[in-house]
C-alpha cells in the first residue's frame, strides 16, 4: 500500500496545486472585470484625476495587467502574499487578523453544532421509520434551507431586542476577554449551525443505519452483548467517524460562506475582507484572500479523502482517482 | 467521495438527490406523492406565494409602494396589520407583493442552470474523455468557493441587475447539476438500451437527449426543484447583501436589509414578517422537493 | 444705536476699507452678529476691533468648546469608520482617515463649527487688496513630536507637496485654480505669502481645517506617515493597527496649553450600529458620527448627548441638461416641484436638516441670500410646467449609489414624479460601480441622465459652485453650459466683501431656480453621539473630532 500512498499524495497535491492556480487565474481575470481603479477608491470620486493617475503609478497599477499577476504570482512562489495596494503594507497580517476571527466563529458553531446533531442523527436512527425519525429529518430538512440572514434575524429578535441577554453585533469591544468574545459570537453561530444541523444529521443518520444493519453489528447482537455496548463498540464508531469527514467538507463553507454572517453581525473576518478587497480593487488582497479559502478547502478535502480511504479499504489508493 | 471530492460540500441537499435506492415492492410513483405529506405541504406553501405573486398586488389592502412620511415605523394596528417601514410604506402589503420578484428570478435561473447542466453532464457521463476532466476541474474550482462569494464577485463587477442575477446563479448552478446528471448517466450508460442503440448506429446526440434523458428524468427533476430551493436561497441573500433585486421592489431580503438597521430600537415588525416569509418559501420549496424525490427515485 | 456706534468709532479709523465696509454692514443691520463674526475671521479682522464690537453688542459666542466638566486625565474611547487605507496626509480622503490624521496634526488655520475661522498654526492673515495674495504670520515655538520647531519652510513644503500634480494629493482638487506649485512663498522664518491663480475672499478656508490633508508636516516628510506620525498635534501616536483601532497619548508639549484626557483609544467600525450599542452600553464614550437612520433610538436616549452642527452636506439630484428628457428646463422645474421637503426632511432625518433651494448656497452659509423664495411642492404648477413643455409624461431611470438615505430618498423622489407622470425607475450601484472612472465617459455618476450624488460639507460654497455646475467643471454631471452662471460664480469667488458676495449669491441663486440643473433638497446636520458624561469634545462638519478639552465623568 506505501507506494500507492505516495503516489496517490503527489497526484492529489499536484490537482490541488492546479486547481489553485485556475483558481488565481479566475480570480484575477474577474478582478479586471471589477469597476474603477485602486487609485480611485483610495483618493475618492473628487479627486483629481492627475492625482489619481500619479497614485495609480506610484502603487503599479498601471501596469499591464498580466505584468501585475506575473509579479504577484512570483511573489507567491518565494511565499510572499503580496502588498494590499489600499494599505501600501503586507497583506499577511490582514489575511491572517481575518483568518482567526473567522475561525473563532466557526469553532463556535462547530462545537455547538458537532453534538447536537450527531444526537440528533443517532436519535433518529435508532428510531428509524418512527414519528421522532420523521420530524428530526424534517426539522433538519427544513433548516437547511434557511438563508443565513433569516434566521439570524429570528435570534437577534429573540435574544437582542425583546431579551436583551445576548448582544446585536460580534464586533466586541477592544481588549474583550474570551468568555466576552465568545458571548458576542454565539448568536452569528446560530445561523451556521442551521444550516450544517440538517446536513450532518442526516449523515449521522445513514451511518447509524448502516452500522447497525451490519454484520458485526448482528454478530454482537447475537453473542448477547448488552444494548449500549454495542451501540458504542460497534455503531457509534463505525457511524461517526465517517460522519466527521463529511463534516469536514463543509469547512469551505464554514470559513469562507460567511459573507451573509460577517455583514449581519459587523464581524471583520475573511469574508468580509474579501468583499472589501473586491471593491476597493485591491487586487493582491483580494487574490490572497481568496486563495486561501479554497486552499484551506482543498487542504481539508485532501485529509477528508485520506481518511475516508482509511477507513474504507476498498476505496485504497489504485482504485480511486 | 474521491472522484469528485468533496461534492456535496456547500449544498448538503444534492446528496439526497444521488442517494435513495427504490424500494422493490413500491406502489407507483404516483402513489407516492399523492401519499407524500411532505410534497402536499410543500405544493400548499408554493401554490400560495406564486398566487401572491400573481394576484397580491392587486389585493392588498395599501399600495405597497406608497411612501407615508407621516406614519413611518408605525406598529402593528387595525389599520396595518404588520405595521409600517422606515418610508411609512404598509408592511403586510409589501410581504404579500413582495414574492414576485424572487418567483421570477430564481426560477428562470434555476431553468437556466438545468439546461446548460443537463447538457454538460449528458457529454461528460455519455461521452467522457477532455469534456469530462475540464467538467471535473471546474466543479472543483467551484465547490471550494462559497457561491455566494462567486456571485459577488460577478455581480459587482457587472453592476446588478435581474438578468445578471439570473445569468450569474444559472452558470453557477450548470456544473452542479452536471455532476447530477454525470452520475446517473454513468449508471444508464451501461445499460443495455444504449448498447443497442449504438449498435444502431444513432449518433451521440440522439442516443444522449432521446434515448438517456427519459430514463434519467427523475433525477433531473429532483435535482432541479433542490435547486430552485437553493436559487431562492441565493437570491434572497443576494438582496440582503444589496446585491440582488433593487429597491423599490417590496422583495424580503431586500426589506430586511432596507430595515435592519433599526431594529435595535426595538422596530421588530419591520423584518419579523419578512423573515417568516422567506423561511416559508424555502422551507415550502425543500418540502415539495422532498416529497418529489421520495416519489421519482423510488 | 448710538451706543455701539460711539464705542467703536474711534477705532475704524485705523481700519482698511473692507474691515469698514464690514462693520457697516452690521451697524445697518445687514449682517447678524455670527455672519459678522465669521467675515471679520476670514478677512483676519481681530484684537481690539473684535473686542469693541462684541463689547458693543453683547457677549461672544459660545467658546471652541463647553468648558470640561467631567475629570481630566481619562482615556477618551471613540468609534469611527475604517480608515479606508493607508494613513498619508497627501493621499487620505475619508472620513476615518482624516479623523487620524487630526489627531496628530495641526493645521494653520482652524475653521470653528460655526464657520467662523480661528488662529491654529498661524496667529494672523491678511488679504492684499484685491484678493491675489494672503499673507500668513506663524505662531513661534511650535514644536513637531520630533522636537524640530516649526518655521515657514515647513509650511511651504506642505502646500507644495499638496499643490503638485505629480504627488497623488487628493488636496489637488481644492487647490485647482487657486494655489500652484511654487506659489507658496517664505517672507522669512515666521511668514509666508500665497499668491493665487487668481483673487480668492476666502482662501483662508483652502489651508484650514476644512482642507483635511493640510495638516502641516515637517519639511522633510519622506511619505512614509505611518512610521513617524510626526505632526504639531495635542496627541502623538501610541499605536495604529489598520481596519482594527489607534491610540494616542497627550502631547505634553502642545502649544495650545494643557492637553485634558491623558489618552485616546479610537475602534473602528465597518458600520453604524455596532457603534450605537457600544455607545449604549458604555464601552465608547463617542461615536464620532451618526446618521439619522438606524440611530432613532439614540435620539431618545437619556444618557446620550446628540451634538449637532449645521453644515452643507447634501445629496445633488442631477439632471441632464444637454439630452432629453431633461434638456427642457421647464420639466427640470416641475421635477424640482413636485417635493414635498419639509416632509422628506422629517421622514428621512427626524427634521435634523436644512431645506435646501435648488442651489449650493446651504443656509449655513453666511453670503447665502435668504431673502430668496424657498422652493415648495406645487403639483399643480408643476403640471402646468409639463403640459407647457409638451410632456405628457415619461420614463427614466434613476442612477444612485447605496449609501446611506439614497436608496430611501430614491424611492420619495420615485413617488413623487409619479404624480405628474414621470415613471422613475430605480438603479442602486455600490459607490465604486456609481462613480466608475469617475471621468466622463466612463462612470454612472457623470453620465447618466439622472441621477443622484453625495457631498460632503465644505466650510464655503466655493467649491460646490464650480466644479458640479460650471461649463467646464469637473463634476458636472448634469451637463449645465450657461456663460452667465460661469461669469457669476467668477464674480463671487473672486468677491472679498461679503454683501458684494451675498448680492452674487442671491443672482445665482435665482438663477439656478429658473434653470434647475441640479435639484439641492436639503442640507443636513453633522451628529455626534457623546455620553452625558462626556464634556468638551468638538467635531466639525468636515468629520474631525477635537478632544484636547475633552474629559468623561
Amino acid at each position: 500500500m506505501g507506494g500507492g500512498w505516495g503516489g496517490w499524495f503527489a497526484r492529489r497535491i499536484s490537482l490541488s496545486l492546479l486547481t489553485l492556480f485556475l483558481l488565481s487565474l479566475v480570480v484575477f481575470a474577474g478582478g479586471q472585470l471589477l469597476p474603477g481603479n485602486v487609485g480611485r477608491a483610495i483618493l475618492g470620486p473628487l479627486a483629481d484625476p492627475r492625482a489619481v493617475a500619479a497614485l495609480n503609478h506610484q502603487l503599479g497599477a498601471d501596469r499591464p495587467p498580466l505584468v501585475q499577476y506575473l509579479g504577484w504570482i512570483g511573489g507567491i512562489l518565494h511565499g510572499n502574499l503580496g502588498r494590499s495596494l489600499e494599505f501600501r503594507s503586507p497583506v499577511a497580517p490582514f489575511i491572517g487578523a481575518a483568518l482567526v476571527k473567522s475561525l473563532k466563529l466557526a469553532a463556535v458553531a462547530a462545537i455547538i453544532v458537532v453534538p447536537l446533531s450527531i444526537a440528533a442523527g443517532v436519535a433518529a436512527a435508532l428510531s428509524a421509520g418512527t414519528l421522532t425519525d420523521r420530524v428530526i429529518s424534517l426539522a433538519g430538512l427544513s433548516l437547511t434551507v434557511i438563508p443565513e440572514f433569516v434566521s439570524s434575524i429570528v435570534v437577534i429578535l429573540i435574544f437582542s431586542v425583546w431579551l436583551r441577554v445576548l448582544p446585536i453585533s460580534a464586533a466586541w469591544p477592544a481588549g474583550a476577554d474570551p468568555f466576552e468574545q465568545i458571548r458576542h459570537l454565539i448568536l452569528p453561530a446560530v445561523p451556521l449551525v442551521v444550516v450544517l444541523f440538517g446536513y450532518i444529521a442526516r449523515m449521522a443518520r445513514a451511518g447509524t443505519i448502516e452500522a447497525l444493519e451490519a454484520d458485526y453489528t448482528r454478530t454482537a447482537i447475537l453473542k448477547g452483548l448488552p444494548r449500549f455496548v454495542v451501540l458504542r463498540r460497534h455503531v457509534l464508531r463505525n457511524a461517526l467517524l465517517p460522519t466527521i469527514t463529511v463534516i469536514a467538507t463543509q469547512t469551505s463553507y464554514l470559513v469562507g460562506g460567511l459573507v451573509v454572517v460577517e455583514t449581519l453581525f459587523r464581524y471583520q473576518g475573511i469574508g468580509s475582507l474579501i468583499l472589501t478587497a473586491a471593491i476597493g480593487k485591491d487586487f493582491p488582497m483580494l487574490e490572497a484572500g481568496i486563495l486561501t479559502v479554497g486552499a484551506i478547502y482543498i487542504g481539508v478535502t485532501l485529509i477528508a479523502d485520506a481518511l475516508a480511504i482509511l477507513l474504507n479499504p476498498r476505496l485504497a489508493p489504485g482504485m480511486a482517482g | 467521495m474521491s472522484a469528485e471530492p468533496g461534492a456535496a460540500a456547500m449544498l448538503p441537499r444534492a446528496e439526497s438527490a444521488r442517494g435513495g435506492r427504490g424500494d422493490p415492492e413500491a406502489p407507483t410513483r404516483w402513489d407516492i406523492l399523492r401519499r407524500s405529506g411532505t410534497f402536499w405541504a410543500g405544493s400548499g406553501i408554493v401554490g400560495f406565494w406564486a398566487l401572491a405573486a400573481i394576484f397580491g398586488p392587486r389585493l392588498v389592502p395599501w399600495d405597497p409602494y406608497a411612501t407615508d412620511l407621516l406614519h413611518e415605523l408605525a406598529p402593528p394596528s387595525a389599520a396595518h396589520w404588520f405595521g409600517t417601514d422606515q418610508l411609512g410604506r404598509d408592511i403586510f402589503s409589501r410581504v404579500i407583493a413582495g414574492s414576485r420578484d424572487i418567483l421570477t428570478i430564481a426560477p428562470l435561473a434555476t431553468l437556466l442552470g438545468a439546461l446548460a447542466g443537463v447538457t454538460l453532464g449528458l457529454a461528460g457521463g455519455y461521452l467522457g474523455g477532455l469534456i469530462d476532466i475540464v467538467l471535473g476541474r471546474i466543479i472543483e474550482v467551484l465547490v471550494s468557493l462559497p457561491l455566494i462569494i462567486v456571485a459577488l464577485l460577478v455581480i459587482v463587477a457587472l453592476g446588478p441587475s435581474a438578468v445578471t442575477v439570473v445569468i450569474v446563479i444559472g452558470l453557477v448552478f450548470a456544473p452542479l447539476v452536471a455532476r447530477t446528471v454525470r452520475a446517473a448517466v454513468l449508471g444508464e450508460r451501461a445499460l443495455d438500451y444504449v448498447a443497442v442503440a449504438e449498435l444502431r448506429g444513432e449518433s451521440a446526440f440522439t442516443i444522449m437527449f432521446v434515448e438517456i434523458l427519459p430514463n434519467i428524468m427523475g433525477p433531473v427533476l429532483v435535482e432541479a426543484t433542490v435547486r430552485l430551493g437553493y436559487a431562492i436561497f441565493t437570491v434572497a441573500s443576494l438582496s440582503f447583501l444589496g446585491f440582488g433585486i433593487q429597491p423599490p421592489s417590496p422583495d424580503w431580503g431586500l426589506a430586511i436589509a432596507e430595515n435592519y438597521g433599526v431594529i435595535a430600537g426595538g422596530y421588530w415588525w419591520t423584518v419579523a414578517f419578512d423573515a417568516a416569509a422567506t423561511a416559508s418559501l424555502v422551507v415550502g420549496v425543500n418540502l415539495l422537493a422532498d416529497g418529489l424525490h421520495g416519489a421519482l427515485t423510488a | 444705536m448710538p451706543r455701539p456706534y460711539s464705542m467703536i468709532d474711534p477705532l475704524r479709523r485705523r481700519l482698511g476699507p473692507l474691515e469698514n465696509h464690514l462693520v457697516d454692514e452690521l451697524l445697518a443691520g445687514r449682517l447678524s452678529r455670527r455672519s459678522f463674526l465669521r467675515r471679520a475671521s476670514v478677512i483676519g479682522l481681530g484684537g481690539p476691533m473684535l473686542a469693541a464690537v462684541a463689547a458693543a453688542f453683547g457677549p461672544w459666542s459660545a467658546p471652541l468648546a463647553q468648558a470640561a466638566t467631567g475629570k481630566p486625565d481619562t482615556t477618551i474611547r471613540v468609534g469611527t469608520s475604517v480608515p479606508a487605507g493607508a494613513i498619508d496626509p497627501v493621499t487620505v480622503g475619508d472620513a476615518g482617515g482624516l479623523l487620524m490624521l487630526q489627531q496628530v496634526g495641526d493645521f494653520l488655520v482652524y475653521d470653528q463649527p460655526d464657520l467662523r475661522l480661528a488662529p491654529m498654526l498661524a496667529t494672523s492673515w491678511k488679504p492684499n487688496p484685491d484678493g491675489s495674495v494672503w499673507t500668513f504670520r506663524l505662531r513661534p515655538g511650535v514644536k513637531f513630536h520630533s522636537g524640530k520647531t516649526l518655521v515657514a519652510d515647513d509650511v511651504v513644503a506642505t502646500m507644495d507637496r499638496l499643490a503638485d500634480p505629480k504627488n497623488a494629493s487628493n488636496a489637488l482638487s481644492v487647490f485647482q485654480g487657486v494655489l500652484s506649485k511654487g506659489n507658496t512663498k517664505k517672507i522669512d522664518e515666521h511668514t509666508i505669502a500665497f499668491h493665487l491663480d487668481a483673487p480668492n475672499g476666502n482662501f483662508p478656508y483652502y489651508v484650514s481645517s476644512d482642507n483635511y490633508n493640510a495638516i502641516i508636516l515637517p519639511a522633510d516628510y519622506d511619505g512614509n506617515f505611518e512610521k513617524t506620525w510626526d505632526g504639531t498635534g495635542p496627541f502623538r501616536i501610541e499605536k495604529y493597527i489598520p481596519k482594527v483601532g489607534a491610540s494616542f497619548v497627550r502631547n505634553q508639549d502642545w502649544w495650545g496649553g494643557p492637553v485634558l484626557p491623558a489618552r485616546t483609544e479610537f475602534s473602528f467600525y465597518d458600520d453604524q450600529q455596532p457603534q450605537v450599542l457600544a455607545l449604549q452600553g458604555g464601552q465608547l464614550d463617542i461615536v464620532s458620527q451618526i446618521v439619522v437612520q438606524g440611530a432613532q433610538g439614540l435620539l431618545n436616549d437619556p444618557d446620550i448627548a446628540i451634538i449637532k452642527l449645521e453644515a452643507s452636506t447634501h445629496r445633488q439630484l442631477h439632471m441632464r441638461c444637454d439630452i432629453p428628457p431633461f434638456n427642457d428646463k421647464r420639466i427640470r422645474r416641475a421635477l424640482a416641484l413636485t417635493l414635498d421637503r419639509p416632509a422628506i426632511v422629517a421622514g428621512l432625518f427626524r427634521g435634523l436638516s436644512d431645506l435646501g433651494n435648488d442651489s449650493p448656497f446651504a443656509p449655513v452659509y453666511p453670503a447665502t441670500d435668504k431673502s430668496v423664495a424657498q422652493r415648495h411642492q406645487d403639483i399643480a404648477q408643476a403640471k402646468a410646467l409639463m403640459a407647457a413643455a409638451g410632456s405628457k409624461g415619461f420614463a427614466v431611470t434613476l442612477t444612485t449609489e447605496q449609501y446611506q438615505e439614497m436608496p430611501d430618498y430614491a424611492v420619495l423622489i420615485q413617488n413623487a414624479a409619479k404624480e405628474i407622470g414621470i415613471e422613475v425607475s430605480l438603479k442602486i450601484e455600490t459607490q465604486s460601480a456609481y462613480y466608475g472612472d469617475a471621468v466622463f465617459g466612463r462612470s454612472d455618476w457623470l453620465d447618466s441622465p439622472f441621477g443622484m450624488t453625495d457631498y460632503g460639507h465644505r466650510g464655503t460654497p466655493d467649491v460646490l459652485l464650480a466644479a458640479p455646475l460650471t461649463s467646464r467643471g469637473s463634476w458636472n454631471a448634469a451637463h449645465f453650459k450657461n456663460p452667465e452662471y460661469d461669469r457669476l460664480v467668477a464674480d463671487f469667488v473672486a468677491a472679498i466683501d461679503l454683501s458684494s458676495q451675498r448680492a452674487i449669491a442671491g443672482k445665482i441663486e435665482t438663477l439656478l431656480l429658473d434653470e434647475t440643473p441640479v435639484v439641492f433638497a436639503y442640507f443636513y446636520d453633522y451628529l455626534t453621539a457623546a455620553r452625558k458624561s462626556v464634556s468638551g469634545a468638538q467635531p466639525t462638519a468636515i468629520s474631525q473630532l477635537f478632544l484636547q478639552s475633552a474629559s468623561a465623568g
